[in-house]
């Protein structure tokens, strides 16, 4: 990355902090816990020891118990392994899953991967400011439905969903509640105690830690019977087979103690600036229109539209800054952004969206930059169009 | 790559330059004879395109200016555009081949759609000279 972008994607992925690199690094080589953590010798025993302290270290996070913690390849694998897992161990008990319209791809495509074998999706949609109601979960219920999928945190706008409401339904009809928090854990509080989930989903590089590694939490009481999607030599308690990526384990690991450590500290000040970055938006754009809920979001998502000019022009204008947007005309059937098109923005507010993503390593004066470089954007398009 | 869509662009450095400093982009000052003007697309189907062409006594295209909506594709070929139908017949313009324009510069199938918005806009503003076959009195489409 050029020394001058500013960096406001960390919603795509997140820089490795420095801390969970050293750590990793220490796990390579031969001075290092390079060994086998399956061996029984005394390296690998070695190594078993930082896989098992990384599993403490990501349950601590959300308040589960290691055992109920599942390293897998990232958080779409995660997924994958709790809704495939399942509906296929539990198909004699119902066919029926109930998730949303703007949960990730990781779930949608799986729902629908399932419904191609046979099982029936409810779709839930947004209310207008971008939630899923707990209400439409209660209606969406039927006698054969098996499980909920609802995600913790909408990728695209940042709304919060309230997992816990949802959570008591699902508990109180007897139906397994998978939540992919790929968005929000090390952002906001997650007590797994005291929510009744059965499965959710975790990501190691949204977190500043490495990409390629991800985990499930399985509740063990009530416990939740998984099919695996990897077989061969019963890793992970047989759900997830294949030797163990000692490194990246423990890079995860890592980065979820040092998220537990900061995240009082950093939710106020990513909170702050992702205010102040819209205020300063509105002031300089007062067409500007924030998407979703004005207060139940996460601390480090802000969508934007931007009327009166074309997405991927406004994108690619802004090429001193790294953000995301929910445009990109280059396929041959261009679809807005469902969840936009929810909030009730039509095609080309949909279009011209960006989401602007900040973390552990925004300024203020990125923060003022990403502002200037938007604001000038914007007006030299403006000035461009009929 | 868009890592909220998964979708990828690439544009040529042709089309990124244009892009990034689009030639005769604007309007002539109000008023100004002698110009033909012609739109094409909307805004609401992520393309509009305006063109204005001023022609000299002879009938031939001295210059032109143009507004526009549209992905980068589309600001790109307007640019383009603008400088290759100067110095050209009316006629020569409304043969100009946008889609042709849009090959050499690299962009993808998907693309041709921007290129017949502007193509089309440029024909429009031609329309009245090639009915009236003599060079315009001041008009705006």
């Amino acid at each position: 990355m050029s020394d001058k972008t500013v960096y406001m994607d960390y919603a795509a992925t997140t820089p490795v902090d420095l801390r969970v690199a050293e750590k990793m690094a220490g796990c390579l080589t031969c001075e290092g816990m390079f060994a086998n953590p399956a061996s029984a010798h005394a390296p690998g025993r070695a190594a078993r020891g930082m896989v098992e302290r990384a599993r403490a270290q990501v349950a601590k996070l959300v308040n589960a118990e290691p055992v109920e913690i599942i390293f897998t390849s990232g958080a779409t694998e995660s997924d994958n392994l709790a809704i495939k897992g399942v509906m296929h161990f539990y198909r004699d008990k119902g066919r029926h899953i109930i998730t949303s319209r703007i949960e990730h791809k990781a779930v949608l495509d799986t729902c629908k991967q399932l419904e191609h074998e046979g099982f029936e999706i409810t779709w839930l949609k947004p209310d207008q400011d971008g939630l899923i109601q707990p209400a439409a979960v209660r209606q969406a219920l039927r006698p054969d439905s098996v499980l909920v999928s609802i995600m913790h945190v909408n990728n695209e706008i940042g709304t919060v969903n309230d997992i816990a409401a949802i959570g008591r339904i699902t508990r109180e009809h007897g139906v397994f509640f998978h939540v992919d928090a790929a968005q929000s854990a090390g952002k906001l509080p997650i007590d797994l105690k005291a929510l009744n989930v059965d499965l959710m989903a975790f990501s190691g590089h949204k977190v500043y830690g490495p990409k390629g590694i991800g985990a499930l939490y399985v509740r063990r009481m009530p416990r939740v019977h998984l099919d695996p999607l990897i077989h061969g030599g019963g890793h992970e308690s047989g759900l997830r087979s294949g030797t163990l990526a000692t490194h990246q384990i423990v890079g995860m690991g890592e980065a979820y103690h040092l998220a537990r450590e900061h995240l009082t500290e950093e939710i106020p000040h990513i909170s702050t600036l992702r205010v102040q970055l819209w205020q300063a938006l509105h002031a300089a754009i007062p067409k500007a229109l924030l998407n979703g809920h004005p207060t139940q979001r996460v601390c480090g998502i802000l969508n934007v539209s931007f009327p009166g000019i074309e997405g991927e022009s406004l994108l690619f204008s802004c090429q001193g800054l790294a953000v995301s947007s929910g445009s990109a005309c280059t396929s041959a059937d261009r679809e807005p952004s469902f969840v936009l098109r929810a909030l009730g923005r039509d095609d080309q507010l949909a279009g011209a969206s960006i989401r602007f993503s900040l973390g552990r390593f925004t300024t203020a004066g990125e923060v003022d930059a990403a502002v200037r470089i938007v604001s000038e954007e914007y007006r030299r398009l403006r000035e461009l169009a009929p | 790559m868009n890592a909220m869509t998964g979708e990828a662009a690439d544009y040529s450095a042709g089309v990124w330059e244009h892009f990034r400093a689009p030639r005769n982009a604007g309007v002539f000052p109000a008023g100004m004879a002698g110009i033909l003007a012609g739109r094409a697309g909307s805004a609401r189907h992520g393309r509009e395109v305006e063109w204005m062409l001023r022609l000299d006594g002879a009938g031939r295209i001295t210059a032109c200016r143009y507004r526009v909506y549209g992905c980068p594709a589309t600001i790109a070929l307007c640019s383009r555009t603008s400088e290759m139908v100067r110095g050209m017949s009316p006629g020569e313009a409304a043969a100009y081949s946008v889609v042709g324009l849009a090959e050499e510069l690299g962009l993808p199938a998907e693309k041709r759609a921007a290129a017949l918005v502007v193509e089309d806009a440029l024909r429009a503003a031609l329309t009245g000279y090639n009915s009236k076959q003599s060079p315009p009195s001041a008009a705006m489409g």
